[in-house]
């Protein structure tokens, strides 16, 4: 019954895939997988972050990063933010012969850690995934490479802590954590109660059913009876956009919230109202605008090949820069791992040593000074604060971490998975 | 004589009841199985067996949802909650009791999704349809919501419990010793040997009392009470069959990806698997498998046509069939539901039928 | 003072809960089809206002007539294209096909109209009026009055007009209407066109309030509560229990959310919808014909 047809169909498929193999074989085309969610809940980021990255890799290619006739194909899949498609998106690739992979969501990054450890095939998950991972003891094959939940948690702490010495307030401020009420926004819950717990500041949660299309609740609470100093925003999707319009609208001071790195993009502001998010602050782990060295290169990319760059895509810089910053990364990697080995060589857990003996990457003040060791997968779990200030972002600190030491007693807690 | 009905003659009860009538279905059979358990794992690459591992769950998973929709006409949007309950339910078992063998987790997982799904069942013996439609969905989202928030039962803040792959007996070196599986093909045969237990027990539950039961629920239900059949009990029971192999589902989930993640059931794959039920024909296990097999490879065969096609006419690269892609499999997929829904209500089974009826009667099409 | 504060807020996001309801209502009660794709309806509709306003820079009114005369058509194409076929068959069948309707839609609307989130811009001042302490804001009291006035528009419209009345009776008896004289598909259509021109008003509101893009479609989930709890085929029901809805998950929010630690305020109107099909099926309002077995 239904077997013969699934046989001529994977035969059928699988002759097609060789096909494709065969004609787009060179000298050595490494493939460089990753995921993206286009078409799920989590589009407005997959869109911009998954091109930028597209880009970087064409860039790299261009400028021959890989070392004579080698090239790096990036094989993306599209999994609409649903875990078995993701799955097969890996398996999909890892066929294709991944040497490195780009995982996108946090439930696939916890369904891939295992099989990224059996295949020996590093995965990065900046910005999402299990915080844990920043241990590469315990999680030899997962790269964190931005700073962790855990890393912006201890950040933006210190941030409004600064701020509130600064304005010379006395005593402590009152904060309000407004978080997305799922894995992904509870896991900074841990570590802001420790250091709650140590400073002695007060702090009440205020969770946002996903996905957040009404907050109304909540931020009148805020706003009007718990009557927050601080609000601490780590909403994701069109929540912080709601989150930010809910704020202004009840005139809560914009320059008394700091929102998480996906609560931080010009999509957000745009939907929100530039006016209304005057003054907002976010957490970024990559560099914000087009005034950069490489988006200036991507750009001359475009126009030697006498294409239209594509302008509205890159207008959302928070987004499409973490895109280049991802693609920069494993192309670092994959560079690392050629030299190291050459590139007939190269395997999974060569760019994993190469991802490991990135050091001192900053893609001319792109990213943060990135040093990622065997120990350390988050590469110091550095982020940038960035105002909005006459409707642009405009960065107001250095490269920073906050409570470090708290965090890394949190990490080097963390277990391996799968016990 | 070998696949047709004509000149075969029932002279006893046991050939009355026989499955197969014909010897062509017992060769199918045998050729099938060969095929599906000698064949297909010899040949296929890790890929492959990857994506038929994941067509294999789906597939079981659909058969158990069309159980209770297709053939009881009880529909359900919750599916995918039911399938968590078993998979967090074996990953507390396999945590708690590290001792426990894999197998036992799995009916214990199948044993609490069926009790779970009885529960929200119960409103199914006043209301109907949409009544019983919108208590699915409460389901669906009070299950997601307790599995989220009872973070001590699912594995603290991430909600995802990850597991031990299952272990099998193997001979390594004359020695007998226990293996972990951890290749496409462990989980293959893991997959598929549940899968062939799954469809042959609901073969055999439309020949019995119950299920008989069923199809005349879904038929008429006033007259199926009419006739001395037990609607609350019947009712009941289908739910807990269905939720039975929902939970085994998650279960072969949570195997395959050594985790238990809620976020993986959500109300969406509710809906596909719902879609796999229309598509592949409301009431016929073929359906079931044809549905899964072709929810799961839209996805697939359209990157394939697009990265495809639209390299060579449009010369788009990877990155652009990628951006236009998730658009198309949005309107693909809504749009064959409802081209379905219109044009062949009866899905995917019914074509197999009429291809299927043209050579059980050829050369003689008008008999 | 909060507390009013929180009960208002309520009552006035319920009354934008009302209006997307009402065009669930509407079709149930002409043709009983169940509309999974409520939600996808009004995200539709915010899309295509968002565009005309956005994109071609028209004024509001230009942009909502224009963005109403497509909703007539995608509600007219929709029943002609789909719904019309299923007429008859078993209510499995007409909900499948209103949830393909909600991914056809979604995929559609992102290739028409781009991915990224846009607001549909409104002449009111954002900032909030004080009444007293009281706080309230302008654009929530502008929309509840929108939402009234749809609720007026089309309680006059089934009570007074001819095709009010004619819809009504098709809601009784299709084959009495239709030896009546009743163009009943022609009618059929004419809901699902009100249909669409009622999200219309929810697009517009919810598209302020929360930006338009493809997660705005799960507003349409909180249509079921609201249409349990007021009854199916009730339209006072469905402006009754959304506001009842949008009071519920306010308080909620500000009195059971510290309490247990989680967002309860998408869960409690599903919890107050089993209770209430346990106990009241038929809702509020709703004409007690359910059948039982």
């Amino acid at each position: 019954m239904k077997h013969p047809r699934i046989a001529t169909l994977a035969l059928a498929s699988a002759a097609l895939a060789a096909a494709m193999a065969a004609g787009t074989a060179s000298a050595r085309e490494l493939v460089l997988g990753f995921q993206c969610d286009r078409s799920g809940p989590t589009q407005l980021v997959g869109n911009f972050l998954c091109d930028g990255a597209h880009d970087y890799i064409r860039l790299a290619n261009r400028n021959g990063m890989f070392g004579e006739g080698n090239s790096v194909r990036a094989f993306e899949i599209d999994h609409g933010y649903n875990v078995p498609r993701g799955v097969e998106a890996y398996e999909r690739s890892k066929e294709a012969g991944h040497v490195s992979y780009g995982l996108y969501g946090t439930p696939h990054t916890y369904a891939l850690t295992p099989k990224l450890t059996t295949d020996q095939v590093p995965g990065t998950s900046p910005g999402f995934g299990s915080a844990g991972a920043a241990n590469g003891q315990s999680y030899p094959y997962v790269f964190p490479v931005a700073a962790t939940y855990w890393s912006q948690a201890g950040a933006a702490v210190q941030f409004l802590m600064d701020e509130w010495e600064a304005s010379g307030q006395s005593g402590l401020p009152k904060v309000a954590y407004l978080y997305y009420d799922n894995p992904a926004g509870r896991e900074p819950l841990e570590i802001l109660r420790d250091i709650q717990g140590r400073i002695g500041f007060e702090m009440r949660e205020f969770a946002v059913p996903p996905p957040g299309v009404d907050m109304r609740p909540q931020v009148l609470d805020i706003v009007r009876n718990y009557k927050a100093d601080w609000v601490i925003n780590h909403t994701f999707g069109k929540a912080p956009a709601v989150s930010i319009k809910e704020l202004s609208r009840l005139r809560f001071p914009m320059n008394r919230v700091i929102g998480f790195v996906w609560a931080a993009s010009e999509a957000d502001m745009q939907a929100a109202g530039w006016e209304a998010a005057e003054g907002y602050q976010a957490l970024q782990f990559a560099g914000v605008g087009q005034n950069h060295k490489v988006i200036d290169q991507i750009k001359a990319m475009y126009a030697e090949e006498g294409k239209e760059a594509p302008d509205d895509k890159m207008a959302v810089s928070v987004y499409y820069n973490r895109g280049v910053f991802i693609g920069a990364l494993h192309a670092r990697a994959i560079a690392n791992a050629i030299e190291a080995v050459g590139a007939d060589n190269v395997t999974g857990d060569d760019v994993r040593k190469g991802f490991e003996s990135i050091s001192d990457f900053t893609l001319g003040g792109f990213m943060p000074p990135l040093n990622i060791t065997p120990e350390d997968h988050e590469g110091g779990g550095w982020v940038q604060v960035w105002q909005v200030r006459d409707g642009a972002w405009v960065p107001i600190t250095d490269w920073i971490q906050g409570y470090r030491d708290v965090i890394m007693e949190h990490v080097e807690k963390a277990e391996p998975p799968a016990g | 004589m070998i696949n047709r009905e004509t000149g075969t003659f029932k002279r006893t009860y046991a050939e009355d009841l026989a499955i197969f009538r014909t010897p062509l279905p017992k060769i199918a059979i045998g050729v099938i199985a060969l095929v599906v358990f000698v064949i297909v794992p010899w040949l296929g690459g890790s890929y492959w067996l990857g994506g038929l591992n994941l067509i294999g769950i789906a597939s079981l998973g659909a058969l158990g949802l069309n159980i209770l929709v297709g053939y009881t006409g009880q529909i359900s949007v919750g599916h995918a909650a039911f399938m968590s309950v078993g998979a967090y339910t074996a990953a507390v078992i396999l945590r708690e009791f590290p001792g426990t063998h894999w197998l036992f987790a799995m009916l214990g997982g199948g044993c609490a999704a069926a009790l779970v799904g009885m529960f929200f069942g119960i409103p199914s013996l006043r209301i109907k349809g949409l009544y019983l439609a919108v208590s699915t969905l409460a389901a669906q989202l009070i299950i997601e919501w307790v599995i989220n928030h009872w973070s001590w039962l699912s594995g603290g803040a991430q909600g995802s419990i990850y597991i031990q792959p299952p272990t099998f007996p193997w001979i390594e070196n004359g020695e007998l010793v226990v293996r972990k599986m951890d290749a496409n093909l462990h989980y293959y045969y893991l997959i598929y040997t549940v899968l062939a237990v799954g469809i042959v027990f609901a073969l055999n539950l439309f020949r019995s009392h119950l299920g008989r039961a069923f199809i005349a629920v879904r038929d008429r239900d006033i007259a199926a009470e009419i006739i001395g059949i037990n609607i609350f009990r019947t009712k009941l029971v289908a739910f807990g069959i269905a939720s039975f192999y929902a939970g085994i589902t998650g279960v072969l989930y949570t195997y395959f990806y050594s985790i238990a993640n809620f976020e993986s059931f959500t109300l969406l794959v509710s809906i596909q698997f719902l879609a796999m039920c229309i598509i592949g024909g409301l009431g016929s296990i073929l359906g079931s498998i044809l549905g899964a097999i072709f929810i799961t490879m839209l996805p697939i065969v359209l990157d394939f046509i697009l990265r495809g096609v639209g390299g060579a006419v449009f010369g788009w690269d990877d990155a652009a069939a990628s951006a236009i892609m998730p658009q198309w499999n949005l309107i693909m997929f809504g749009g064959l539901i409802m081209f379905f829904l219109v044009v062949e209500p009866d899905g995917l089974a019914k074509m197999w039928r009429n291809f299927t009826d043209y050579f059980r009667v050829w050369p003689f099409p008008y008999v | 003072m909060y507390y009013v504060e929180l009960m208002l807020n309520g009552l006035l996001v319920g009354s934008l809960y009302s209006i997307v309801a009402l065009g669930f209502v509407l079709i149930y009660k002409a043709s009983e089809v169940i509309n999974f794709a409520q939600g996808e309806f009004v995200m539709f509709a915010g899309y295509v206002i968002a565009f005309w306003i956005l994109s071609l820079d028209f004024n509001i009114v230009v942009a909502a007539f224009l963005a109403l005369v497509v909703m007539v058509l995608v509600g007219l194409l929709v029943e002609w294209a789909v719904l019309r076929h299923l007429i008859g068959r078993p209510v499995v069948a007409v909900i499948m096909a209103t949830i393909g309707l909600a991914s056809f839609l979604q995929g559609t609307a992102q290739l028409l109209f781009g991915v990224e989130t846009r607001t549909v811009p409104l002449p009111i001042d954002d900032y909030p009026i004080f009444i007293g302490d009281l706080l309230l804001n302008r654009i929530e009291l502008v929309a509840a009055v929108f939402a009234g006035l749809g609720f007026a528009a089309v309680g006059w419209f089934f009570v007074k007009s001819r095709y009010g009345i004619a819809l009504r009776a098709i809601a009784d008896d299709q084959q009495v209407s239709l030896a009546m004289g009743i163009n009943v598909k022609t009618f059929f259509g004419i809901a699902w066109a009100i249909a669409g021109v009622v999200a219309l008003v929810g697009g517009v509101f919810w598209g302020n309030a929360s930006g338009v893009d493809t997660q705005l479609a799960l507003i349409g989930l909180k249509v079921f509560p609201v249409v349990i709890l007021g009854g199916l085929d009730s339209i006072i029901g469905a402006l009754v229990a959304g506001l009842i809805i949008g009071l519920v998950e306010s308080l909620a929010a500000g009195f059971l959310d510290p309490l247990v630690g989680g967002g309860t305020k998408d869960l409690t109107p599903y919890v107050l919808m089993i209770l209430v099909l346990m106990f009241k099926p038929y809702g509020l309002f709703g004409e007690k014909i359910i059948e039982r077995v």
